[in-house]
């Protein structure tokens, strides 16, 4: 059963007078529990991709499905539901709030999610040990190396029960070291849960190992590892 | 996200930036200060008039008037308006006419208004006041009900009075008791003998009365060529002191009550000039046997319009100050507006405060507006946690203001008191807080507050949030 379906989906940007192309006629599928990349250049219109996905952008034509719903015919409001209950993203810079500890930081998420006050703070710990930071949750951002920070984010994502983890570039601000513990935990979640798991990266090496498939992405088209 | 998560988040943000929130929020507080302050002002000053009022009876009471009595026209003082007055039918006011004004419905009391100046000797000290002619009936309403010292009299006939402390002291006697302790006097009080309420009450006084002089008048060509002083000549009557009364509202007006106040029947017997009251110079000679004036009291306040339209249908002229407060209470609403005007505005600029505040906060933290909406947060729930943050610095801006208004009123009230009122007068309160007004500006403040919040609000909810999320 396919999770993601991207039809034809063109993404333009207005820069002052210039109509800037990031995407044009994507089309590809993303199975339920499967672990797809998409590997691409800086500039290939990659992350465009995967924040139309996520919803935090609108494409300009084509449709993209989310679990059968058309995430370009929804409301804003729906496209916050979307970001809070049906996918968690994880980004290159980590993107936690720096005044915030990282137990606060999964707590907020927790918040959004509707999760009872006195139920939060334990969510957020398991949570937190799952992705083995228990020893680091009132540390705030600026106080954990760039492994830890990915794990709360990480840890973020995974707060109100996605069925699909975005990632952005997720080891892209990591030594190989790291990167290799932080895609270990992205397997195992994605093995051991079935959490369906959308990467991109520019690191083809991580890509072939980790993933499923991998869709290759050139000046915003899809060039190889779409569906026949 | 709960409202009472979003309190929390909005504390926590104005925690995080104390100096801001601190700075922000004493400007709605200097806003509220200032409004509540200047508004306690117009009350404090409404209400004082209002008590003068009532405690001088003068929504029960109204005067019925051979003529129309028209206080505009008199303090304009043009004679061409006030001989307007004059003008138009007479009603001739008699004892028949009191008489009519009892048997009305409603009224409680009504006798003729009669009051003259006089001289008041007690030993060798002498002073001019007015005497008013009061019944007995009257008594049983405040403050006659209750001298300060002594009694009321209780006969119509009697040669008694009741006399003001201050006539009193102008005639160099400190009356005191133990209740009122010559000591607690304010002002100065040298060259006064401090004497026992005791020893004043049932002392006799003589009231000098002048009566016009016909002998003085014969030879008047001869006279009013060398004129050997006015052709009048004094009598003297002597009453006996029964009760003292002390002024308890600086407001009320010993003239309006009369210096001394002797029984009605009494009264009337003192020989003097012919006019009895200060309308009698106001509307001319009235003819004989006839008063210019009727007192009438009323039973209840909220009787006092339908009872003055039953005697206005009866011909009669009617005065009552009750309307004279209509007008001073839209004057007073005037005041009010420029009052309140000039703590709005300081109000509004406090707004502005917050509005800027919030804008720069948005400023600062559109990353984390980014990574909230990418972590699912609504556009409602962000622009809800804004909006709860200008309120959270209006409620607490409006709380402080009020205790800043307060104290400021308190402050200037004691310097007042202390600097300003004249010696001898009884501190008042010049300031006034109803429990509108501090619920009105906890509301106003709030709403002020939100209303700077709208814009920021809508415009961090509004935020792309992948601009946002590579904002630094």
């Amino acid at each position: 059963m396919q999770l993601v379906e991207i039809r034809d989906v063109s993404k333009f940007y207005e820069r002052g007078k210039l109509k800037v192309k990031a995407l044009e006629g994507v089309s590809f599928d993303v199975a339920q529990g499967d672990f797809v990349s998409i590997v691409g250049r800086s500039g290939s219109g990659k992350s465009t991709l995967l924040n139309l996905v996520g919803g935090l952008d609108r494409a300009t034509s084509g449709c993209i499905a989310f679990a059968g719903k058309d995430l370009t015919e929804m409301s804003r409001s729906e496209l916050a539901l979307h970001r809070r209950f049906s996918v968690g993203m994880v980004f290159q810079s980590f993107n936690l709030i720096p005044h915030r500890t990282a137990l606060e930081n999964v707590i907020l998420a927790l918040t959004f999610g509707r999760v009872p006050r006195r139920e939060r703070k334990a969510k957020a710990e398991s949570l937190l040990s799952l992705v083995g930071l228990e020893h680091r949750m009132d540390h705030k951002p600026a106080e954990l190396s760039g492994g830890e920070a990915q794990r709360v984010a990480i840890a973020r994502a995974l707060a109100n029960g996605p069925v699909a983890l975005l990632l952005d570039e997720p080891t892209g601000n990591l030594d190989s070291t790291t990167s290799q513990e932080i895609m270990g935990i992205i397997e195992r979640l994605n093995s051991e849960s079935g959490i369906t798991v959308l990467m991109v990266t520019h690191e083809q090496d991580i890509a072939r190992t980790f993933s499923d498939r991998i869709v290759h992405l050139k000046d915003g088209r899809v060039t190889e590892g779409a569906p026949a | 996200m709960t409202l009472s998560d979003m309190v929390a988040l909005a504390f926590d943000n104005l925690r995080r930036t104390k100096l801001r929130t601190s700075l922000t929020t004493l400007g709605v507080v200097i806003g509220i200060g200032a409004l509540t302050s200047m508004v306690s002002f117009g009350t404090g000053m409404q209400r004082n008039i209002t008590d003068a009022f009532k405690q001088n009876d003068l929504f029960t009471s109204m005067f019925v008037t051979s003529r129309p009595i028209d206080l505009e026209k008199i303090a304009s003082g043009e004679p061409g308006e006030m001989a307007e007055m004059f003008k138009g039918p007479v009603s001739s006011l008699t004892d028949s006419t009191v008489l009519a004004l009892r048997a009305v419905d409603g009224v409680e009391i009504a006798f003729p208004e009669i009051s003259f100046p006089v001289k008041v000797r007690i030993d060798s000290n002498v002073t001019t006041t007015t005497l008013r002619a009061l019944p007995a009936a009257m008594g049983q309403f405040k403050p006659y009900d209750h001298p300060t010292f002594g009694s009321f009299f209780t006969d119509d006939s009697a040669q008694s009075v009741v006399i003001s402390w201050d006539v009193l002291k102008d005639l160099k006697l400190l009356v005191s008791d133990r209740k009122h302790p010559a000591s607690a006097e304010p002002g100065d009080t040298s060259g006064l003998r401090a004497v026992e309420a005791d020893s004043v009450l049932g002392h006799p006084i003589q009231v000098v009365s002048v009566v016009l002089d016909p002998s003085r008048m014969a030879g008047s060509m001869l006279g009013l060529l060398r004129p050997a002083g006015p052709p009048v000549r004094e009598v003297s009557t002597t009453f006996n002191v029964v009760g003292i009364l002390k002024r308890t509202s600086p407001f009320s007006e010993d003239e309006m009550r009369g210096g001394i106040l002797a029984p009605l029947r009494s009264a009337e017997a003192i020989p003097r000039l012919g006019f009895s009251s200060v309308f009698d110079l106001l509307g001319g000679r009235v003819e004989r046997g006839a008063y210019s004036t009727i007192y009438v009291r009323v039973k209840r306040i909220g009787d006092a319009q339908i009872v003055r339209e039953r005697i206005e249908k009866m011909g009669l002229h009617v005065f009552s100050f009750a309307d004279q407060l209509k007008e001073i209470r839209r004057g007073f609403l005037v005041v009010d507006a420029i009052l309140g005007a000039i703590g709005t505005i300081a109000l509004v600029v406090a707004a502005l405060g917050i509005a800027n505040t919030m804008v720069m906060s948005i400023l600062e933290r559109t990353r984390e507006i980014g990574i909230m909406k990418a972590i699912g947060g609504s556009e409602g729930e962000i622009k809800m946690i804004f909006f709860v943050e200008a309120a959270v610095i209006g409620v607490l801006g409006a709380l402080l203001g009020l205790l800043l208004g307060w104290g400021v009123t308190r402050a200037a009230n004691l310097v007042v008191n202390m600097k300003l009122l004249p010696e001898g007068e009884q501190a008042i309160n010049l300031f006034y807080f109803p429990i509108w007004l501090i619920l009105g500006a906890i509301g106003f403040a709030i709403l002020v507050s939100l209303a700077a919040g709208l814009y920021p609000a809508f415009r961090a909810a509004r935020i792309d949030p992948v601009e946002a999320l590579r904002h630094d």
